[in-house]
């Protein structure tokens, strides 16, 4: 006997073609805006207490250990760094941590680790079924979260820049240094915007993220930075790097070795306005992605 | 209808999930019935609208569902994967998610704390999910899905790790819930579950719907094969006492913590095995399962009739 034999089961005919029912309409569609802030209500809990906020504090840690050591060495009376023989004041040593540690290392490290992982990790843990169905579009779902690493990060990088400032710069040079800390922050904040909306697309978009972040922030970027010519202009530290406002070490090799990087750097309004752009247009790509893509889980 | 399929296919690069499906899903309970991979995890995602039909179209309630999200206010999900946010406590974690339903905070916790009441965890409400038993676990999910008041309820595997008292109230709440003019689609392996919700099934193999209708004739063909229980319970030696004198125990052996029954007479053993769980006569039995080799069997059966 079938199941064509079992009595009181029928065959599976068609399409019965159904009443149908009213459409939604007891509440209003919620916009994307306020669906993206209860989104980044319900993200900022889970990504402050994830481990990758204990990875986040230790690198954001090292240059916090490096400006305490210095500032041993500096009070203990041991003669000041020097390069030639001339002597670097503390606010060129706090440029150089901007530069070569935090926007050349840790900012793009964050945006890495953070932004290939914002979808991802929802769906690896297999909870992105409860935030898809829900009455807010999918693009919502990004934006919140986006927003919340956004949050995260830079909550942590920017007391630790603080930190670092007030360890290494002497009270006395404060009120001459501290709008180019405050310039800083913001080019920290636009860096942790730019790296966090490029990799938060390469997440949507991509099956291994971070390993294609990674060889892009530790391979392409490095490499395009060192050759001459066009191709730096298909990396985002060019354009961070022009807005790096330090006086840098005193020192003229120094100088002109800085110099002969720096002087090939767009303006600084261009960079401003590359950076936005990349940010918005990958932001807008991302959530394009994730509207159309499925995400199957695994089983 | 509240769920219509036409000639809906999924395939999987060059797997196929589900193969020209066409159906109807009348208002009311209605069962999804199949073994694993049989395709009723891909059925469930593409009616949620969380897959994209390779072929063919899914109306719910009336509506296309992939890229309408609006719809989501008339439907509760409850997936079928043990996934939260295991730090969040349960009350959190379900004002969180009804909030993006579009509801205010003070709302969204009133809510929150009548869906864990009517599962039975509002005294667990403030710990940690990551703390909870796999029966909470079912039940918090359950809270999450009828939290907002949908008209439309898909509970995928819901009996899943619940003791016998949890399930039987469970499905009592889903009665419940059907006969205040909610519909539910409830995917099953286990025959007796659904059978206990209601009599229309949908009986799903190798991803095609193999049939539509009434429970009960299956039923008489499941009962004539023999049937396997694993019961998880703390004292399984004095478990395995007390059913060596019940009829239709057909073998039994033991497993770490658990006792693995096979019996011919499914209907009366579950029935007798709830009696056990409410009466304490054999210590605490934790959770009461069925492989799915049980449908399978019968589903060869079927097929090779």
């Amino acid at each position: 006997m079938g199941v064509q034999g079992v009595q009181g089961v029928q065959e599976v005919q068609g399409v019965q073609k159904g009443q149908g029912t009213p459409g939604p309409g007891s509440s209003p569609a919620r916009s994307s805006f306020a669906g993206a802030a209860r989104i980044f209500d319900l993200s900022l809990g889970e990504l402050i207490w994830s481990r990758r906020t204990i990875f986040m504090a230790l690198i954001v840690g090292a240059p916090v250990l490096l400006a305490t050591i210095a500032r041993i060495v500096q009070a203990s009376g041991v003669a000041p760094l020097r390069v030639n023989g001339q002597g670097v004041d503390p606010a060129s040593i706090f440029g150089m941590i901007i530069w070569v540690l935090f926007l050349r290392f840790i900012v793009p490290v964050l945006g890495v680790f953070y932004g290939t992982s914002l979808i991802a990790d929802e769906v690896d843990d297999k909870t992105i079924t409860y935030l898809f169905t829900r009455p807010l579009r999918r693009g919502a779902v990004l934006l919140g979260k986006y927003l919340a690493y956004l949050a995260c990060t830079t909550l942590v990088v920017l007391p630790s820049v603080m930190i670092v400032y007030f360890m290494l710069v002497p009270l006395r040079d404060v009120a001459r240094t501290f709008p180019a800390l405050l310039t800083d922050l913001g080019l920290l904040s636009i860096g942790i915007a730019a790296y966090g909306a490029v990799f938060t697309m390469v997440g949507a978009w991509m099956k291994r993220p971070l390993v294609v972040g990674l060889v892009f922030t530790f391979g392409w970027e490095q490499f395009a930075m060192l050759m001459p010519g066009y191709l730096r202009r298909f990396t985002l530290a060019h354009y961070l790097q022009a807005l790096v406002p330090h006086a840098m070490p005193a020192d003229e090799s120094v100088t002109s070795l800085l110099q002969s990087v720096f002087s090939e750097s767009p303006s600084a309004p261009l960079s401003l306005f590359v950076l936005i752009t990349i940010t918005v247009l990958s932001l807008a790509w991302a959530m394009r992605i994730v509207e159309r893509k499925e995400y199957v889980l695994e089983q | 209808m509240i769920v219509t399929t036409e000639h809906l296919s999924k395939w999987y690069g060059q797997v196929s999930g589900l193969n020209d499906v066409t159906v109807a899903v009348p208002p009311g309970i209605t069962g999804l019935l199949g073994p694993n991979g049989a395709g009723k995890s891909t059925f469930m995602k593409l009616i949620t609208g969380q897959l994209k039909p390779s072929k063919g179209a899914v109306h719910v309630l009336g509506e296309p569902i992939w890229g309408n999200p609006a719809l989501y206010q008339r439907i509760g999900f409850c997936p079928e994967q043990d996934a939260f946010y295991e730090r969040m406590t349960g009350i959190d974690w379900v004002t969180a998610l009804v909030r993006l339903n579009g509801l205010s905070q003070d709302a969204a916790r009133a809510a929150a704390e009548r869906a864990l009441t009517a599962v039975d965890l509002m005294e667990a409400a403030n710990k940690k999910i990551g703390a909870y038993s796999k029966g909470m676990r079912q039940r918090v999910k359950m809270a999450q899905a009828i939290v907002h008041e949908p008209d439309l309820l898909i509970l995928d595997e819901p009996l899943t790790g619940m003791d016998p008292i949890m399930r039987r109230r469970t499905i009592r709440q889903i009665k419940d819930w059907a006969r205040a003019g909610k519909s539910i689609i409830v995917s099953s392996h286990i025959l007796h579950e659904v059978e206990a919700m209601t009599s229309n099934i949908l009986l799903i193999n190798n991803g095609r719907i193999l049939a539509e209708g009434n429970v009960h004739q299956i039923r008489d063909l499941i009962d004539t094969h023999p049937h396997t229980v694993f019961i998880r319970v703390a004292d399984p030696r004095a478990l395995a006492r007390t059913l060596l004198v019940e009829d239709g125990v057909i073998s039994m052996r033991f497993e770490p913590g658990a006792l693995v029954v096979e019996t011919a007479r499914p209907d009366a053993f579950y029935a007798r095995v709830t009696q056990m769980a409410a009466s304490g006569e054999v210590g605490v039995i934790d959770e009461v399962t069925s492989p799915d080799d049980n449908l399978q069997a019968v589903f060869q059966y079927l097929v090779k009739q």
